[in-house]
């Protein structure tokens, strides 16, 4: 099968500080607070008390009511306050333990080595048990009320390691030796559920190997199909991915489980073997720290809960740094260290603040520099390149260049947009398709003129959606949509 | 360089404080910003961006003239570099004033129209009229429409199209042939040379072809920087390359030219010239490179691009054959800049459905 890509799109190379192979497993944190709502799902209220002893494992937080998915104690110890606090811009509660200093922890009752054996019935309670239908975007549909839709609606399982972004969790770090029969295992336990679905694995052609490996299991397993993609970003979001791989139009403003779709990331497949197969509840992440403000670029397991703080601990550089949450393009500012890492985390980046005025800037040769146009020779001598903060030229006025319409994984011309948001014309906004817009952020990255065209689309979005004029409605009858009076109102932590 | 720092600092601070002097705070945040990168940092996602801005974009333009411009230099003397330096103060007298009146801050865009103005002048231009012709086109091709990236018509042709009309003897009789041989134009005000027909001219007064050889090294008569083709064809290369232009433009109109000139020339030979000698005369490669590419007054749309080169060509080659004019690459361009929009909102049009509320 040959290569999938999409029009658009851009190709991060060559940046330093990429998270080298290997793991370092993390000591179990003296102090966790955990947040009641982690990935998809209803923020949660708390089912343990002040001075409750609780085991690594537990479940702390269940409702089976809502759509959600339980929530665990990750070390074993005392709860030591239940607090309400701002996490993402909503009010949640926090379950804070102060740790006993034991390290086991309690597995799901029924889980069975053999899960072939287990009955659908099972398979689905330990999914949903463990929080692994809590991952992704929108869940993972079990019987338990943890997804949108029903098992049964959905059509297509895709499991993605696409690398897109600027810095990514290492796919050799997540399905080195035995991962790699957990991987495909997870995908098998996941059709189980599923019985509709047809399951394939996306990932970056670069890896070759990890390639033919898969190919070769998914030929004498079965089960699934290996596609592979180049790593342009935004590859990896369901927007993009979708219409790439399955050739289907995406209904913007839903999720991919409208449309009987789920997205997986190679991690979460891997935890829901863990999960059926070894009891294992999701209280660990495998997280990549990236950017070249860290000392040493390295993947850690980390457990859910820990706070930012002792992560970062004697693991950044000295200099000024901004620590980002999972992508450089559109994740969020971690300026409060004391939040605590949860089940969405994959990467850490660290990136130097950088507001010094450099010399002649325009002129420079960019040996370090990242472009989209090819005026800089880090793209001839192919050097590494490093990212920093610094906005690297004046705001200007738009002078057509073209380049957002080149990028844009859309198809939308965020320029003419931005010029029409600024005198909020709404039809014609409706029109050249604002609600198309994925909030990649990349037109705002390649703007020569510096102009921030993602913000303003973003602005003028939440503007017409305030003023009652949801896109999404309109369109929603083209589409054969599942679920999505439970879809509205309802997204995940971010 | 901490030194420059930091007379800039001082500087921007006294005048930004004095109330008299504050109007003139553009000219000094212009020469701050040109010899220091900004301060600022990203706020919130993207957190990094691109190295590319403004100001290298324009000076990506710059280089990519140079190969013609110093072949200017040494076809026609050192007064093409006068005539340089006069088109560079007398727009950019008009730029600053703009700036200061509007109180916006100057935009990079004048690097390339004042270098890419005199490289479209025949040599023998006095240099007072590239003073105005300067002045105007910045005033009248960019500044009354609110400046760069709000133009409509491109300013250095605006410019050249009012002396072509205000002063026609220059554009029709005052072309020289080049100097060559030894140091020629780097060591000579100007070239002594008597005027000379372009190729344009000589084939549409008496059928004459000039050879394709003097086309390309620039030894036949014409604009200062459009005679030295393989410079241009050089530098216009280097913009495609690093995606300064893009490349459906200038490869459209050309390929249209190629096409058109060959129906013509099969059935009129002696009013359209054949289609290589069409793309290596006057100002095509010139133009196809560098002013019709200009993205301010250029369509936005992909479509748009293709429509606007292949209508570009086809004006061009009609221009030529069909009108009282020789050279036809000017007015197509003026033309089509002023039809750019439209064209733009075509192509959105069609791709785009209205949406029913």
């Amino acid at each position: 099968m040959g290569i999938k890509t999409f029009k658009g799109g851009y190709r991060f190379k060559r940046f330093k500080g990429q998270a080298k192979a290997g793991m370092i497993p993390f000591d179990v944190p003296s102090r966790v607070i955990i947040p009641l709502h982690q990935g998809f799902g209803t923020p949660l209220a708390p089912i343990v008390n002040v001075g409750d002893q609780v085991k690594a494992g537990q479940i702390i937080a269940e409702d089976g009511s809502s759509i959600s998915s339980p929530i665990h104690a990750t070390i074993s110890g005392k709860v030591t306050s239940i607090e309400k606090k701002n996490y993402f811009k909503r009010e949640i509660n926090f379950v804070a333990i102060q740790g006993d200093g034991s390290k086991d922890i309690a597995r799901l009752e029924g889980y069975n080595s053999d899960w072939s054996k287990l009955d659908t019935r099972k398979v689905e309670e330990l999914l949903y048990k463990s929080g692994v239908t809590s991952l992704e975007r929108s869940g993972i549909p079990t019987s338990f009320k943890s997804s949108v839709v029903a098992p049964s609606d959905i059509t297509n399982i895709m499991v993605h390691g696409m690398e897109s972004e600027v810095y990514n969790t290492s796919l050799e770090v997540l399905l080195t030796g035995r991962n790699l029969e957990k991987f495909v295992d997870g995908i098998r336990i996941l059709k189980r559920v599923m019985p509709n679905a047809r399951a394939m694995v996306v990932l970056n052609k670069s890896h070759g190997s990890l390639i033919s490996k898969t190919r070769k299991l998914a030929k004498s397993i079965g089960g699934f199909s290996v596609i592979k993609t180049v790593s342009k970003y935004p590859q990896g979001y369901d927007e993009v991915l979708i219409p790439t791989i399955l050739g289907k139009q995406f209904p913007y403003g839903y999720s991919a489980a409208n449309m009987g779709i789920i997205v997986l990331s190679v991690q979460a497949v891997v935890q829901a073997y863990e999960a059926v197969a070894e009891g294992m509840p999701v209280i660990e992440r495998t997280v990549a720290l990236c950017g070249p403000s860290f000392k040493e670029n390295i993947h850690v397991k980390i457990r859910v809960g820990t706070p930012l703080e002792t992560v970062l601990k004697n693991r950044l550089k000295n200099s000024p740094a901004r620590v980002i949450l999972n992508s450089l393009m559109t994740g969020t500012e971690l300026k409060d260290l004391m939040l605590p890492i949860d089940r969405t985390y994959s990467q850490i980046i660290a990136i130097p603040e950088n507001a010094d005025r450099e010399f002649l800037a325009f002129l420079r040769p960019g040996l370090r520099a990242d472009s989209y146009t090819t005026t800089f020779l880090s793209t001839y001598l192919r050097t590494c390149k490093i990212a920093d903060t610094n906005i690297y030229g004046e705001q200007r006025a738009c002078i057509q260049c073209g380049y957002c319409i080149s990028v844009c994984p859309v198809r939308i011309i965020p320029t003419h947009i931005n010029r029409l948001a600024k005198i909020s014309i709404n039809e014609a906004l409706l029109r050249y398709g604002v609600f198309k817009c994925i909030d990649c952020n990349l037109c705002s990255y390649v703007c020569p003129s510096k102009i921030p065209l993602s913000k303003n689309i973003k602005d003028a979005k939440s503007k017409l959606t305030e003023a009652g004029c949801d896109h999404s409605l309109c369109h929603a009858p083209k589409y054969d949509l599942k679920g999505i009076d439970e879809y509205r109102g309802l997204k995940g932590t971010r | 360089m901490k030194f420059l720092k930091k007379i800039l600092d001082k500087q921007c601070d006294f005048v930004k404080r004095s109330p008299r002097l504050k109007k003139f705070f553009p000219v000094l945040e212009a020469t701050d910003n040109f010899f220091f990168g900004p301060h600022e940092t990203t706020s919130g996602a993207p957190h990094i961006v691109d190295h590319m801005d403004i100001k290298r974009f324009m000076t990506c333009v710059v280089i990519a003239l140079l190969p013609s411009t110093i072949a200017g230099i040494y076809f026609y003397g050192l007064k093409v570099l006068a005539i340089i330096l006069v088109s560079y103060a007398a727009g950019g007298i008009v730029e600053v004033i703009f700036a200061v009146v509007r109180r916006k801050q100057i935009h990079e865009g004048f690097l390339v129209t004042g270098l890419i103005f005199p490289l479209v002048l025949p040599p023998t231009i006095p240099l007072w009229m590239v003073a105005i012709g300067s002045a105007f086109g910045v005033f009248f091709g960019k500044e009354v429409f609110g400046g760069t990236g709000r133009n409509i018509f491109n300013p250095a042709l605006v410019g050249r199209v009012f002396l072509s009309v205000a002063f026609p003897n220059y554009f029709a009789t005052m072309w020289q042939k080049p100097m060559i041989g030894g140091l020629s134009g780097f060591v000579r005000y100007t070239t002594d040379a008597v005027t000379s027909a372009t190729p344009l001219i000589d084939f549409k007064m008496s059928h004459l072809m000039t050879d394709l050889h003097s086309l390309i090294f620039g030894l036949s008569a014409g604009s200062i920087g459009e005679t030295f083709r393989i410079g241009v064809i050089l530098g216009g290369l280097f913009l495609i390359f690093t995606k300064i232009v893009d490349w459906r433009t200038p490869v459209t109109f050309i390929a249209t030219v190629a096409i058109f000139a060959l129906i013509g020339n099969h059935y009129a030979p002696n009013t359209f010239a054949d289609p290589l000698f069409q793309i290596m005369t006057g100002g095509l490669l010139f133009g196809a490179f560098f002013m019709a590419t200009d993205p301010v007054t250029s369509p936005l749309t992909f479509g748009g691009k293709w429509f606007y080169g292949i209508m570009l060509g086809i004006l061009t080659v009609l221009i030529r054959a069909l009108s009282g004019f020789v050279e036809g690459v000017m007015f197509s361009i003026l033309l089509m800049n002023a039809i750019a929009p439209l064209i733009d909102s075509l192509v959105l049009g069609a791709r785009y459905r209205k949406v029913k509320a």
